[in-house]
């Protein structure tokens, strides 16, 4: 070998092992860049797709003219899939990652669905047992080297994502006591991971906590009931103790104001007999701050910053928790768009949640009269006394908007999103103070799903502009559909409805493209990602979520026949 | 089988299971009895929609043909999936209090 042909061996093995050390620190975490981007391109990593929260990819290889040719490219089936699958997948380096009840995780070659590790963490499986909102799991989160998933006894993990083994595993709550845990998708910010406890109506405080990534030691805890000298003021008596309020979805992050938002559960118990007196007498006297509000939490001392609460003295069950934030910039001004449960759709200064619009998403609303756009103030608010509540409360106790997340569009400017048009009969009963651990919910009344006053119980898409809610165009489903939503760069928007089909819609004028039955209903979350240079479209379906078990009183057939313990990652691509 | 613990108005449901009337173990409680309605309300409600007499997320209640053995079992060790175990939140007088309360439901 000449000295030449040595140096380039040379050369070429320095350049191997640069890629070898170079590659898997790239896989070991998203980049900011990418998270911080309007778009999800190669890779979906996080929740909400970045921290703009679009639920919307870059990638258009896959578009309006070629969706036709979508076909199945491979599938994987999750043991133990009790209450199907709620989670959303998340994509990094060609590698999908996703969750499935009792928090286990997967992690699949994304081009051919090949296992390359699993992880099922041991539960309490007692407690498990003696949980209602239990044993889904609805989210993981990536970085540090790491993949982050909460257990509904109450802890965060750490797993390698190379390996799958754990790396630490930290009990941030007594679920034993406390009843809650956790079953939403964490959320990383720097150095942090961000979770929130489950919980509206459950005997307990809601804390919000921020967890070292490397160490897992607990770094904060924000309580969303009385966390501050402030909020304390807002309960009655010792009310704030079993106030409920959960931060049980995750939130998001903005970098310019360094803020992590964060939507809270209604407070406990759910509904209260207090009427018009509410702020001195009933339950839980007082606004009962930080219940149903969107709060800006300092990811480096988990100091609240900021809030708005949607809805004081939440008297509905009509919570913030629901509602993906998302981040726009609209004539000089940085907003922040959030979905409450309600169904109206709020927009936010982002740099102090001071409320810039509201607009109703659905039609059939009555637990006000308006909410003011300038201020957010209720108009006509129907605080429930005990006994019928008449007419009947509108929408449901399900919401006008539930927990699965819609999508943005910045090629189209479109905010997609479903609503839920029903109504319930109420009857509010005076509750005695739930005080117990492990006592369960703290409803305060019996109810009963029924057809709104226009109609049968109904779901629509709409795309809308997203700051004054012009409507563009709506689809209607026969029934809400209860799976969060993608948009796409190539003009499109996927939704995956309650009876098993998955749509896609053309993004401008809502004209359905094409559609496959994956079998079983969708309560999860819809992602796309590129692996091995080839667009995927990936969707968990898998039925079962507390939402979806109304649908058979409702609707009957295919959910009464429908399985609540099965599920199925099914992942597609154009077809070659 | 006789259940000791049930309270003689849970016992006077028990037997005339076609009565409509309301059942006198909600409507005569004491305050050391525990009350079947209020405890429904805050926590079976949930899921057994119009005080347990329509379907929701749980089965309708109202003139079950299940057994007292049944539902009691199921109130103490739920059903994976579908329903919680309330063995370990309720004692037996509140479960019987439950049972009544179940047994003397119009529809």
């Amino acid at each position: 070998m000449t000295f030449q042909e040595r140096y380039l061996v040379g050369c070429a093995a320095l350049a191997v092992a640069a890629l070898v050390t170079v590659s898997p620190t790239r896989a070991q975490a998203p980049q900011d860049a990418a998270l911080n981007a309007e778009a999800a391109q190669n890779d979906w990593p996080t929740h909400h797709g970045t921290y703009k929260s679009y639920h919307y990819s870059g990638l258009d290889q896959i578009n309006a003219g070629n969706v036709k040719n979508l076909e199945v490219a491979w599938m994987h089936f999750p043991e133990r899939a009790t209450r199907g699958l709620q989670s959303t997948p998340l994509a990094l380096d060609g590698v999908l990652y996703y969750s499935g009840s009792y928090s286990r995780v997967w992690a699949l070659d994304g081009a051919t669905g090949r296992t390359i590790w699993s992880y099922a963490p041991e539960l309490d499986e007692e407690l498990v047992a003696k949980q209602t909102h239990s044993p889904y799991n609805r989210g993981i989160a990536l970085g540090h080297g790491n993949l982050y998933v909460g257990t509904v006894d109450g802890r965060l993990i750490a797993l390698d994502i190379k390996t799958g083994k754990p790396v630490w595993d930290t009990r941030l709550l007594d679920s034993k006591k406390m009843t809650v845990g956790f079953t939403g998708a964490p959320l990383v910010v720097k150095d942090k991971v961000i979770i929130g406890a489950q919980g509206g109506e459950w005997p307990h405080r809601g804390p919000i906590f921020g967890v070292d990534g490397k160490s897992g030691q607990k770094k904060w805890e924000f309580f969303t009931v009385a966390g501050t000298e402030e909020a304390m003021k807002t309960w009655g008596g010792d009310s704030w103790r079993t106030g409920g309020g959960g931060g049980w979805m995750p939130g998001a992050y903005d970098p310019e104001t360094n803020a992590v938002w964060w939507g809270t559960a209604n407070p406990a118990p759910l509904y209260d007999w207090a009427g018009a007196d509410w702020k001195k007498s009933g339950p839980r006297p007082g606004e009962n701050l930080y219940t149903t509000s969107v709060i800006a939490l300092d990811p480096d001392t988990g100091k609240l910053k900021f809030y708005h609460q949607e809805l004081p003295h939440d008297a509905w069950d009509f919570d913030s928790s629901v509602g993906e934030f998302v981040m726009i910039d609209r004539g000089g001004k940085k907003l922040v768009v959030h979905a409450n449960k309600g169904g109206h759709i709020f927009v936010y200064d982002r740099s102090n949640a001071k409320v810039e619009n509201v607009w109703p998403l659905v039609k059939n609303i009555n637990f006000v009269k308006s909410i003011d756009p300038k201020t957010g103030e209720l108009i006509g608010r129907r605080d429930l006394s005990e006994g019928k509540v008449d007419p009947p409360l509108c929408p449901a106790i399900a919401g006008g908007i539930s927990w699965n997340s819609g999508a943005y569009s910045p090629k189209t400017g479109l905010f997609y999103r479903i609503g839920q048009e029903w109504c319930m009969e109420l009857t509010v009963e005076k509750s005695t103070p739930v005080l117990e651990p492990m006592a369960q919910l703290n409803i305060g009344a019996t109810f009963k799903f029924i057809p709104p006053p226009d109609g049968p119980a109904r779901g629509h898409l709409s795309g809308r502009d997203p700051v004054t809610g012009e409507k563009k165009w709506e689809v209607n489903f026969k029934q809400p559909p209860l799976a969060s939503l993608l948009a796409t760069a190539g003009n499109l928007v996927f939704v995956p409805d309650a009876e098993g089909i998955v749509h896609a819609y053309n993004a401008e004028t809502g004209q359905e493209l094409w559609s496959r039955n994956n079998g079983m209903g969708h309560n999860a979350g819809i992602i796309s990602y590129m692996a091995g240079g080839k667009q995927y479209i990936a969707v968990p379906a898998g039925w079962g979520s507390l939402v979806a078990d109304e649908f058979v009183a409702l609707y009957g057939e295919p959910f009464k026949s429908m399985s609540k313990n099965t599920g199925a990652l099914i992942v597609y691509a154009l077809r070659q | 089988m006789v259940w000791p613990w049930l309270s003689t108005a849970a016992f006077a449901q028990q037997s005339t299971p076609a009565d409509t009337a309301s059942p006198p173990a909600q409507a005569g409680a004491s305050p050391n009895e525990p009350d079947g309605k209020k405890m429904f309300s805050s926590t079976c409600g949930f899921c057994h929609q119009d005080g347990g007499r329509h379907a929701g997320r749980g089965p309708k209640l109202s003139k079950s043909e299940k057994s007292d053995e049944f539902i009691i079992e199921r109130i103490k060790k739920g059903k994976t999936g579908s329903m919680p175990a309330f063995g370990g939140v309720f004692n037996d007088a509140q479960i019987g209090a439950l049972l009544a309360y179940i047994r003397g439901l119009d529809d």
